[in-house]
C-alpha cells in the first residue's frame, strides 16, 4: 500500500520536473539571453531544493518500477516476498540517491 | 474518481457510550459504527465498555454479546463463526477481516468496527453487496463445456489440475479483498476487483474448463481487469490466505503470452 501510494506520487512529481526540463531545453533553444536567464533561475536555491526532490523522486520511481516488471513476470507475489521486496527498494532507492546526488554535486568521480 | 472526503450524509457523529454492568473485570471500549437508514440522522460511533470475560475470545463473540446484552438493534451479518461463510467481514481496527476468525486479544488498544470500506451502507455493519455479487456472477463463475462428458463417469481432473484450483477455489467471497482495494473504491463500477478476478482465474486454469478464450477475451479490457495496480492490499488482507494478486498477474500473464 505504502510503496503503490510513493510510486504514484513520485511519478507524479517526475512529471513536473520534465516541465522543468522542458523550460530549460526552450531556453537553451532560444539564444544566449535565454540561456543566460535560465541558467540564473535554475542555479536559484529553491531550484536545487526542488532537484533534491527530484532525486529522491527518480531513484524511487525506478526501483519500484522495476519491482513492478519482476511483478508482471508473476514473480515475486507471496506476501512475505512482497513485503521483503518493499523493504529491499526502499534500500535501493536510498543508496541510488546517495550515488546520484554524490556524483552530481559532491564532485564525486569528476575532480573540479 | 478518487474522493477524499466522506459525502456529507455519511460523516460519522459522536455516539452514545454504554458503560459496563456494574463488577466487569476486564473491560475493553468497543466502538463500533452505527447506521439506521430510517433515523434520517447520520452515522455515528457508539462505544459499548464490554466486559471480555462475558463472552467467547472472537470479535464476532463480542458483537454477539453486546446484541444479546446491551443493544439488539445492532446490526451485522453473521453465520457459520468459523470462517467459512464469509458473512462476518468487516473493518476491525483498520483491516478488513472476518469478526468471527479475530481474536480480541491480538488487537491493540480500543477494538473499532466499521463496516467494509467504500461500499453502501445497508444498516450498521451491513454493507450492500449487490454490485459485487453481479460482478462475481459476470465472470461466469461455472463449468463451460463444448465436448460432451464422458458416457459413463465425471469430467476427470488429474492431482495436479486439481492442486492448480485447489487455492483459488477456497474463496469464501466475504469482500474483504475488493473492498480494501483503492482500485476498486474508484472504479468499482468498471473495475471488477480482486474477488471477481480470482473466480474467473479459477475457471480460466480449470482443466476441464473449455471456455478459456471467451473468458480471456471478456477480460481484456482497460478497466476490468487492467485497473489492477499491484498494490497488493488484497492479498494482504485476504482471511483465507489466498492471493487474487498473483491471480490477476497470471491472467494479465496469458493475455500477453496468447497474443505472442
Amino acid at each position: 500500500m505504502v510503496t503503490s501510494i510513493l510510486n504514484r506520487f513520485t511519478g507524479a512529481g517526475l512529471s513536473v520536473g520534465l516541465l522543468l526540463m522542458v523550460y530549460w531545453l526552450t531556453a537553451v533553444a532560444g539564444g544566449p539571453v535565454a540561456q543566460a536567464r535560465a541558467a540564473r533561475i535554475l542555479s536559484l536555491p529553491v531550484a536545487k531544493l526542488f532537484y533534491v526532490g527530484l532525486v529522491i523522486a527518480f531513484s524511487y520511481h525506478l526501483i519500484a518500477g522495476i519491482r513492478h516488471l519482476v511483478w508482471d513476470t508473476g514473480r515475486g507475489l507471496e506476501k512475505s516476498q512482497a513485503r521483503r521486496s518493499a523493504w529491499w527498494v526502499a534500500a535501493a532507492s536510498v543508496a541510488l540517491m546517495l550515488v546520484i546526488i554524490y556524483c552530481a554535486w559532491l564532485g564525486g568521480g569528476h575532480p573540479r | 474518481m478518487a474522493e477524499f472526503r466522506l459525502p456529507r450524509n455519511s460523516r460519522i457523529a459522536r455516539g452514545v457510550t454504554h458503560a459496563a454492568a456494574a463488577g466487569a473485570t476486564q473491560v475493553r471500549a468497543v466502538r463500533i459504527y452505527r447506521f439506521n437508514p430510517d433515523s434520517g440522522e447520520n452515522p455515528r460511533l457508539d462505544t459499548f465498555e464490554l466486559d471480555t470475560k462475558s463472552c467467547g475470545p472472537m470479535v464476532l463473540d463480542a458483537l454477539i454479546q453486546i446484541k444479546a446484552a446491551t443493544d439488539s438493534s445492532l446490526t451485522f451479518r453473521r453465520s457459520c463463526r468459523e470462517g467459512i461463510c464469509g458473512s462476518c467481514a468487516m473493518n476491525i481496527n483498520g483491516v478488513n477481516r472476518l469478526a468471527c476468525t479475530t481474536p480480541m486479544q491480538e488487537l491493540q488498544g480500543d477494538i473499532r468496527i466499521y463496516p467494509l470500506p467504500h461500499m453502501p451502507v445497508v444498516k450498521d455493519l451491513v454493507p450492500d453487496l449487490t454490485h459485487f455479487y453481479a460482478q462475481y456472477a459476470a465472470v461466469k463463475p461455472w463449468l463451460q463445456t463444448r465436448t460432451p462428458a464422458p458416457p459413463d463417469r465425471e469430467r476427470l481432473q488429474s492431482k495436479e489440475e486439481q492442486e492448480k484450483i485447489d487455492r483459488p477455489a477456497a474463496c469464501i467471497l466475504c469482500a474483504c479483498c475488493s473492498t480494501a482495494c483503492p482500485s476498486y473504491w474508484w472504479n468499482s463500477e468498471r473495475y471488477l476487483g480482486p474477488a471477481a478476478l480470482l473466480a474467473a482465474y479459477r475457471w480460466i486454469i480449470d482443466s476441464r474448463d473449455e471456455a478459456t478464450g471467451e473468458r480471456l477475451d471478456e477480460l481484456e479490457d482497460p478497466f476490468r481487469l487492467y485497473r489492477c495496480h499491484t498494490i497488493m492490499n488484497c492479498t494482504d488482507v485476504c482471511p483465507k490466505d489466498l492471493n487474487p494478486a498473483r491471480a490477476i498477474a497470471e491472467i494479465k500473464k496469458m493475455l500477453v503470452e496468447r497474443t505472442s
